[in-house]
């Protein structure tokens, strides 16, 4: 299906943890949305913030789908605060989607569960490796359970991050297919610790972009068969395609 | 009725609202209708196949998004086989921006591209090290390249400059004795972003070029300037985001414009200028550009 923009009404802003969870009233989102889907989700009515913020699905529900904001950055903030009944810009589904696998691991770093809890609705089972900088910084770890996932968190305040928790875990790895989601430095870690189960692992990347439909060239990521554009061949990657120099 | 047809030195075109080079490509036809548009100019294209620079490569800057892509295209060959056949099934005008490092690259691709509207000749670009800007501050280069590219094609040619010469109203001159049909003015302003937690620039390559309703009233004035020195039709562009953003190049000299970032704010942008460039004409009683060109003067 070929993504759409329109102007759509922000139903619903609360906290999620130390996020803002905005829900957007769409009937049609339902019909379109896979896994692997972003959006990009602009300011209505402005030049300033000037560009429309890749955003990805959280939750899709029948008239109205869902995104996760953490405040970043000025637009970010503005996005945070964006009241019930104010527009949105939202172009997508945009990106290229994939079937995920009945069962398999992810890996979250921080706001990185976002687009894997959208990933774990499609799947039956499977285990969250799972860290934050702070205990209230977890979110949806008794949902991804009812969705019948072996959940393992950490916290860097508890001394660990979840790179730690994945080499102390490495048995439960083998022989699954792998999906991160996290900080670039995270990545650049798990790629080493993973060893050579990362040929089983795939990447959701995050890059600047400009327009989220191939036209701007902005989003390149270096790969082991040159630049490629996360908005057109992603966001997700194998990981062992990915090139960290 | 209102005509809001343009005749730029013989291109015809059915309204002034063209979409700029390297702001879009193919996957923005599912949001833009191109069969509404006057014409569209597809990304700089090289003899050879570029990767462009290394990321980060764009970023938001107030009002507006600076960029440094570094030309990142698939080459001549692949527009002319793959692309241009399929941006021949809209039913609008196409143009193709060219990009040299030598005037002799600027030839061969010149004379490789048939079956088009018009070449745009990239002597602006401010992304990358031999060429663009580089070549495009010089009036005398401006006046090689122009000259050599109309030599080798019957084709129109645009030559669209780069708002960091010196004398920007002697580069346009320049290429209108070579032989132009036309000028496009501006392509972004050279700037800088520094990201303050490294002290370094944000852009890997350093500078970038600005765009967006930022740099407007600075190349309107650029446009304004350029359409009351030179004979030949001026295209606008530099931060037109409304139909009065456009309104205010007419006005200035412009014949024609071009929309660029401003479809990463409103992908809808060139189609709502276009309707309500329409519904203003009507309103004040205008029935073609012409009476609106150059209004200032």
């Amino acid at each position: 299906m070929p993504p759409t923009y329109r102007i759509l009404p922000v139903i619903e802003n609360r906290s999620l943890g130390p996020y803002t969870y905005l829900r957007i009233e769409d009937p049609e989102m339902l019909l379109v949305a896979r896994c692997g889907h972003f959006l990009m989700v602009g300011f209505s009515s402005s030049i300033d913030p000037f560009l429309p913020r890749p955003l990805s699905l959280f939750e899709v529900e029948e008239n109205s789908f869902s995104i996760l904001v953490k405040v970043r950055g000025r637009g970010s903030d503005l996005l945070s605060k964006t009241r019930e009944g104010e527009n949105l810009k939202i172009l997508g589904p945009l990106g290229t989607p994939f079937n995920p696998p009945e069962s398999g691991v992810l890996i979250a770093g921080g706001i990185g569960i976002a687009p894997l809890y959208y990933q774990s609705g499609w799947m039956k089972s499977g285990k969250l490796f799972y860290g934050t900088k702070k205990k209230e910084e977890l979110i949806l770890t008794r949902e991804m359970e009812e969705r019948d996932f072996t959940v393992k968190t950490i916290t860097q305040e508890n001394g660990g991050t979840v790179c730690d928790l994945v080499r102390m875990n490495k048995n439960d790895i083998e022989g699954e297919k792998i999906f991160i989601c996290g900080p670039w430095d995270m990545i650049r870690a798990l790629k080493e610790i993973l060893g050579e189960f990362a040929r089983n692992a795939f990447v959701y990347l995050e890059r600047r972009m400009g327009c989220g439909l191939g036209g701007c060239k902005s989003c390149a990521v270096k790969t082991n068969s040159g630049y490629k554009l996360v908005c057109q061949e992603g966001p997700l990657f194998p990981l062992s395609e990915v090139r960290f120099d | 009725m209102i005509d809001l047809s343009v005749n730029l030195s013989g291109i015809k075109l059915k309204n002034p609202v063209i979409l700029a080079s390297g702001v879009w490509d193919l996957p923005y036809r599912e949001i833009i209708d191109f069969d509404r548009l006057g014409g569209v100019i597809y990304k700089g294209v090289s003899l050879k196949p570029k990767e462009g620079n290394p990321p980060p490569r764009l970023t938001e800057t107030p009002c507006g998004v600076i960029n440094s892509i570094g030309l990142e295209n698939e080459g001549v060959m692949n527009f002319i086989e793959e692309i241009l056949p399929t941006l021949k099934e809209s039913n609008t005008a196409i143009f193709s921006n060219i990009f040299g490092e030598s005037i002799e690259e600027f030839s061969k691709l010149s004379s490789l591209i048939r079956d088009v509207s018009g070449i745009e000749v990239n002597v602006s670009c401010p992304n990358v090290d031999k060429g663009g800007l580089l070549f495009g501050k010089d009036p005398n280069i401006v006046y090689s390249i122009t000259k050599s590219v109309c030599n080798e094609t019957d084709l129109p040619v645009i030559v669209k400059l780069t708002p960091s010469s010196a004398n920007i109203v002697e580069v346009a001159q320049a290429a209108s004795d070579a032989g132009a049909s036309a000028i496009s003015a501006v392509n972004t302003f050279q700037g800088l972003v520094i990201d303050i937690e490294t002290g370094k620039p944000l852009l890997k390559r350093g500078v970038g070029g600005v765009s967006g309703p930022a740099i407007k009233p600075l190349a309107l004035y650029n446009v304004y300037q350029i359409a009351k020195s030179v004979d030949i039709p001026v295209i606008g562009s530099g931060g037109i985001t409304t139909y009065q953003d456009a309104l205010e190049y007419f006005f200035a000299g412009s014949s024609a414009i071009q929309i660029g970032s401003a479809i990463f704010n409103n992908p809808l942008a060139p189609i709502q200028i276009i309707d309500n460039l329409k519904k203003w004409m009507e309103r004040k009683g205008y029935k073609n550009l012409k009476e609106l060109k150059g209004k200032y003067e």
